[in-house]
């Protein structure tokens, strides 16, 4: 089915970070945010999605924002990181799905859900780490490689899983050695991601928990939250439910807080 | 989401959270339609992964499978579950409750029919005393030895000694069961349980592509337990006359055990024996005669029926069977196939001793059996992206080769349905000594492929 051949190949072909986007990274962590602007001035499509991004209801503004210092102004060295990261990974998302009944919106709507209720953890953990908090960006990014290495197996996949409850992770990882997590690193490497966000990224597949306490927990949280967004009725219906395996006992210590904190009744 | 089928049953596994908006997101009409078409005994719900549910959530799902219970005739339910989330539905339906309720899906296989011949002593506790009885005749009924505590204490006390069951049966709830009949294996015989009035439903609650399965895959005798039968009328005379006639073909013989003629008439019971059927008073008088049981045929498991060719439309069909079979393979393997050599002949296998085997087979507008032939080292490596590791347990990796043959006999429904050719699949059969499986196919020729996988030669063999 997929083979390490083809995985590489994959690795192979993640662009690296454009230079617009390098150069604006560097100025917001130097917390320069105005010099971040101008850089990101620079990429008209940038641009664009910064303004669609941050005037999305999720942010709560009244008024249209459009203007690229009041942005970043906005968001913060944190939040500003957070959507960069997050538009380099939409640069890496296909032009059409075909695994997953995914659009561009309903893509970006789950990057914004997963950075929002990140947020919101993080505040009542009390953590206030930019790294940290972009570490929510590359979760998705096990989603789009996903949608690459299966999306013309899905028959194969269907008759596979029509006789075990295989997820799409441990099938990669039976055939290849390699999991979606493991990939998902190469392009966190491969794009200078901080290694927080590789350590929490690993922590939250469930499998890996970390030897780090605060790593540990983020991980914990960030599992449940990914199962609690892909529960949603519009990720159930794109087929995201079950892409992976969610691991209830591994979140037993934090889903008290977690129902609290989304409100779940 | 799409049921995993293992033994007849059906299982669902929703992940995360479950309330009213996304439920029916989990179980869409595209499922349902799918789910119906599944030929099973059983069809639960795994709670395992799901952290949250309420009441609107649960109805959802609740309602889909009481429509599936009336659709299909088969039990239904959840499993999987802790005892919180077994309180939380119990509290939600309270005494309304018309599904079952599995604590695992082992337990839950404990109530339904089986390929293997597994007697299991279990030990049995419900506060209900009319639900203990149930679940207690339920588990007779399919050859297993329930021990009932009749107390939480006795229960207690009892399951102390883990060592000494097969399972712990607790927050457990039987609900409507299946209106198919009820099948064991006891050795080479099958053992069908029937109950009350037998009439022209008997045609619709038999199932019939089980029993035809296993004839074909060798079986030669057929018991009826009737005891707790209370009569028959002329329509249920009429399907066992035609069940005798089409086992005649295959020299099986079919018998009725503990049948009493109060309310039916003794007539029937002659017509049933010029059909061809017998009649005994205890179960015993047949399963522990080992002579009368070599005479039935039980001791067997040859094919008794004449032998046939294969005909233009199944080898036209070939390369699709071959198709099926090779992308299967290798998608198990992560191997390349290379086919060396097509043949019509009888089975040869070189090396048998090495050797696993597999067969299913297939019925509808074209008819036949899927037989495969690995060395020891393929088959585990092919079952190795089922199980996840590397194993040596044969019964494990036998199941494994079952699932595998399934996936195949999937997919060779797939590809033919694609050519208008409408098949059904019957359930896998695995071979651990080569021998037996020669046995049972006698002397038919089919067509015989060899395959090699990197340096494994494999063997399909396709014949009626």
């Amino acid at each position: 089915m997929v083979t390490e051949k083809e995985i590489q190949h994959y690795i192979d072909k993640i662009p690296p970070t454009p230079a617009v986007l390098q150069q604006t990274l560097a100025f917001i962590n130097e917390g320069d945010l105005t010099k971040a602007a101008k850089a990101a001035q620079e990429d008209p499509a940038l641009r664009s999605y910064l303004k669609v991004l941050v005037n999305r209801p999720i942010y709560g503004f009244k008024g249209e924002v459009s203007n690229l210092p009041q942005i970043f102004g906005i968001l913060g060295t944190s939040g500003a990181q957070q959507v960069l990261y997050n538009y380099m990974m939409s640069l890496l998302s296909p032009d059409s799905w075909h695994l997953f009944k995914l659009t561009d919106l309903s893509f970006h709507e789950l990057q914004a859900q997963l950075s929002r209720k990140w947020h919101d953890i993080l505040q009542y953990e009390g953590i206030n780490d930019k790294d940290i908090e972009s570490a929510i960006t590359l979760l998705p990014a096990s989603i789009i490689i996903c949608e690459a290495l299966f999306k013309g197996r899905q028959e194969e996949v269907a008759l596979l899983r029509s006789t075990k409850a295989l997820d799409y992770n441990t099938i990669l990882k039976r055939l290849s050695g390699k999991d979606l997590f493991d990939i998902s690193e190469d392009i966190a490497n491969s794009w200078e991601m901080p290694q927080i966000v590789i350590d929490l990224l690993h922590a939250t597949s469930g499998l890996h928990p970390s030897s780090d306490k605060t790593v540990d927990r983020l991980g914990r949280w960030m599992h449940l939250l990914l199962f609690f967004e892909l529960s949603q009725e519009n990720y159930v219906k794109a087929g995201l439910n079950d892409f992976l395996d969610f691991d209830i006992d591994y979140v037993e210590a934090i889903y008290e807080p977690f129902t609290t904190l989304m409100d779940i009744q | 989401m799409r049921a995993v089928v293992k033994n007849r049953i059906g299982v669902l596994t929703p992940q995360g959270f479950i309330d009213g908006i996304n439920a029916p997101s989990f179980l869409t009409l595209e499922d349902l339609h799918a789910t119906e078409k599944l030929n099973i005994d059983l069809l639960l719900i795994s709670l395992k992964k799901v952290i949250f549910f309420n009441r609107n959530g649960l109805d959802i799902f609740v309602k889909a499978l009481d429509n599936l219970h009336s659709k299909m005739k088969i039990a239904v339910g959840f499993c999987d579950y802790d005892h919180k989330k077994y309180s939380a539905i119990m509290k939600f339906y309270g005494n309304k409750i018309t599904f079952s309720l599995f604590r695992t899906q082992k337990i839950a296989e404990l109530f339904v029919s089986s390929n293997k011949a597994e007697n299991h002593d279990v030990l049995l506790y419900n506060d209900d005393p009319s639900q203990r009885s149930a679940m207690a005749i339920e588990l007779f009924d399919h050859g297993h030895n329930p021990v009932i505590a009749q107390s939480q204490k006795e229960f207690n006390e009892k399951k102390q000694n883990k060592d000494a069951y097969y399972a712990i049966i607790n927050d457990t709830y039987l609900g409507l069961v299946g209106q198919n009949i009820a099948t064991r294996i006891t050795g080479n015989a099958i053992i069908y349980t029937l109950n009350g009035f037998l009439d022209a439903e008997i045609a619709e609650n038999f199932n019939i592509s089980y029993h035809n399965n296993s004839l074909n895959v060798g079986f030669r005798l057929f018991i009826f337990d009737a005891y707790k039968v209370i009569s028959m009328n002329i329509h249920a005379l009429n399907f066992f006359a035609r069940l005798s006639a089409a086992a005649a073909e295959y020299n099986a013989t079919i018998c009725f055990v503990g049948l009493t003629f109060e309310k039916t008439p003794e007539t029937f019971k002659n017509d049933l024996e010029d059909a061809g059927l017998m009649f005994f008073g205890e179960m015993d008088d047949i399963l522990k005669d080992k002579e009368l049981l070599k005479e039935l045929g039980a001791s067997s498991a040859a094919m008794g029926k004449s032998k046939r060719a294969l005909n233009k439309v199944i080898v036209n069909e070939l390369p699709r069977f071959i198709e099926a079979t090779v992308t299967t393979m290798e998608m198990m393997t992560n191997a390349k196939a290379q086919k060396k050599a097509v043949q019509v002949q009888l089975l040869d296998i070189e090396l048998q001793e090495e050797k696993i085997a597999s067969s299913i087979g297939f019925y509808g507008d074209i008819d036949g059996m899927i037989i495969l032939v690995f060395p020891q080292a393929i088959a585990k490596k092919s079952c190795e992206l089922l199980i996840g590791e590397v194993t040596d347990d044969m019964e494990l990796i036998l199941d494994s080769l079952a699932e595998f043959v399934n996936i195949i006999g999937g997919r060779v429904k797939s590809l033919l349905s694609e050519k208008k050719v409408s098949v059904d699949i019957t359930l896998p059969r695995t071979y651990q000594h080569i021998p037996d499986l020669l046995e049972v196919i006698a002397q038919k020729r089919g067509v015989q492929v060899d395959l090699a996988f990197d340096d494994d030669s494999f063997t399909f063999f396709l014949t009626r």
